[in-house]
């Protein structure tokens, strides 16, 4: 035990890119909520306001993102897509969860032949390319925000159920939840009050990193016109009305791809600066 | 040898096969009626007798899984209808775009194993600022999407520093801005694996054992922890390959690259289905062949698993 505070306080040295990692993650979540709200407090001109006669300005006072080729104010627009972008991705997020949750748990809980078959069918859908599938399904419903969620729901969701099903199965086989079922504990007191409680924490930093990478596809795919429709204020859309004039005004580009980055930052460094914080294990140094 | 293999590929039977399924079940299940599109898409206003007539011919009428089993049957002879926006077949539509993709899609995974090798290296060997600055970097490259990353080069390198051309003829001169944005994003996200696994392996206590006796730290790293972490990296490279195809159609459609992506974005705009199942169920195949293939030669270069099978 003499090694103890020696170990301790290169744990602690470890730790200290992820915590800062979250608290940056967590900041910059704050300030796109804190931005969104308070949009309206701006005095700047609504998201779908034209004015021909300023069309394709550079930054300036009245415009301080610059307008777009319609005269729109880039600023206005940038805000309004805030809901649009990162609820789009909540909402895939959540319908992924509705059924991998489900999916995974009942797998990884009941194991036996019920396991081996929901696990084949997840197989199925993982064999195609993810974002091949959500095209395909984006295809047969016809270009819309709605279509690209549920394309990217679609293709996403059994990688998010096979993560699910592993933690289950970790879980289930802890010492504690043995010994809880032992004792007599009712099935369902043993998930509710032993497995979940488990799950949570590593289930947390995956919602978070496949948020952003839900983030990330649902935002390319408006990005080549068959996500968000026009005049719909969303990121990738914005780039996407932007690129005609990709010479004559750079500064559309700028600021709605500066949005994307920064929105998918937020998610993969509160995912990883979790992770690394519940990361107990200790690489030996050389 | 032969008995693995075979016995592989029977367990890879049920798969294909599910693929090929919900391939023909999305089309099936999809809004709208494929007869009465066609009919409006040649400019004939359709009567009920007509639709039930051509419904016939295509033997539209039978049930759902007789209609599967006959498009299976055309599948596996590659038919898979003709495009309704051209006319021509599907098959040979795809195949004139094909190889271009592909050749996008190997060029960016050889891109991307080779900066996952060195982003992960570079994580785990480095110091622990410059490794802060690697895991920092490596964070940037997996947010930054790929189509504003095309953008921003295509800025750069083509219309400031003029290296590149945006017309291009498809010759390897073209490749390389179109692999590079697509590699960068996938080679961190790798990179990030790469490290994650060599940390993993660095808290074993063979590890220590190797510090104990003063094996140095490259020597660790490439023949001790190297080969134990080689076979699940060749899988998750090989599974890179399904991004890769994926995301071929953002970057295809911003440089210009002949491949599938225009192909099936105007075909997505003009709901032309039996191109968009093609697509799927070709993409769906070279995507799983890889990892079927990935999958044998990590059981064949782990001599504890090559030996397993032997036994068998």
């Amino acid at each position: 035990m003499t090694d103890m505070p020696r170990r301790y306080t290169m744990l602690n040295r470890h730790l200290a890119p992820g915590r800062v990692g979250l608290v940056v993650g967590l900041i910059l979540l704050g300030c796109f909520v804190a931005l969104f709200l308070s949009r309206g407090a701006m005095g700047l001109p609504g998201p779908e306001k034209m004015d021909l006669i300023a069309r394709l300005a550079p930054p300036s006072p009245a415009h301080p993102l610059g307008t777009d080729h319609l005269g729109r104010d880039l600023a206005a627009r940038l805000l309004a897509a805030i809901s649009v972008s990162l609820g789009a991705a909540l909402t895939a997020m959540s319908m992924i969860l509705a059924i991998a949750l489900p999916w995974g748990g009942i797998a990884g809980l009941v194991g036996g032949r019920t396991d081996t078959v929901l696990m084949r069918l997840a197989d199925i859908i993982m064999a195609f390319p993810t974002l091949v599938l959500a095209l395909a399904v984006i295809g047969f419903m016809g270009a819309s925000l709605e279509a690209s969620i549920i394309g990217v729901a679609a293709a996403w969701w059994p990688s998010t159920a096979r993560l699910i099903r592993s933690l289950v199965l970790s879980a289930k086989e802890r010492d504690f939840v043995r010994a809880a079922y032992l004792s007599g504990a009712s099935r369902q007191r043993v998930i509710l009050r032993h497995i979940v409680p488990q799950i949570l924490p590593p289930l947390a930093v995956i919602v978070s990193l496949e948020t952003a990478s839900v983030l990330l596809a649902l935002s390319s795919l408006s990005f080549l016109g068959i996500g968000a429709q026009p005049p719909t204020p969303e990121w990738g859309a914005m780039l996407n009305e932007a690129r005609p004039f990709f010479t004559q005004a750079p500064h559309m580009l700028i600021a709605p791809g500066v949005a994307v980055v920064l929105a998918v930052v937020t998610f993969n460094l509160i995912g990883e600066g979790m992770r690394d914080i519940l990361d107990k294990r200790q690489a030996y140094q050389w | 040898m032969l008995k693995f293999l075979l016995t592989r590929f029977a367990t890879a039977l049920p798969t294909v096969l599910g693929m090929s399924f919900v391939a023909f079940a999305i089309v099936a299940l999809a809004p709208g009626d494929p007869v009465q599109m066609e009919l409006r898409a040649m400019g004939v206003v359709p009567k009920p007798e007509d639709i039930a007539a051509l419904k016939a011919e295509y033997g539209l009428d039978q049930p759902f899984f007789i209609r599967y089993g006959a498009w299976l049957w055309r599948a596996l002879h590659l038919d898979f209808g003709t495009s309704v926006a051209t006319g021509r077949s599907v098959i040979s539509e795809i195949g004139l775009y094909m190889p271009a993709t592909l050749t996008l899609a190997l060029s960016a995974l050889f891109g991307a194993v080779v900066i996952s090798l060195v982003l992960g290296t570079l994580a785990i060997m480095a110091h622990r600022f410059t490794a802060t600055g690697v895991r920092v970097l490596t964070i940037l490259l997996v947010s930054v999407p790929s189509f504003w990353l095309a953008l921003l080069f295509i800025h750069i390198f083509i219309l400031n520093l003029g290296w590149a051309r945006l017309i291009g003829d498809g010759t390897v001169y073209d490749l390389i801005l179109p692999a590079l944005t697509l590699s960068l994003g996938a080679g961190a996200a790798l990179g990030r694996f790469v490290y994650e696994r060599a940390y993993a392996e660095a808290c074993e206590d063979y590890v220590r054992l190797a510090i104990a006796k003063g094996v140095t730290p490259v020597r660790i790293l490439v023949c001790h922890i190297g080969p134990r972490i080689i076979g699940p990296l060749t899988t998750v490279w090989a599974n890179a390959l399904g991004g890769l195809l994926g995301g071929a159609v953002i970057v295809e459609s911003i440089f210009g690259w002949p491949g599938l992506g225009q192909l099936i974005l105007q075909a997505i705009g003009q709901r032309d289905f039996p191109v968009i199942q093609g697509y799927l169920v070709l993409m769906g195949l070279i995507f799983f062949a890889m990892s079927f293939v990935a999958d044998i030669v990590v059981i064949l270069a782990d001599p504890q698993l090559r030996r397993k099978v032997s036994n068998d």
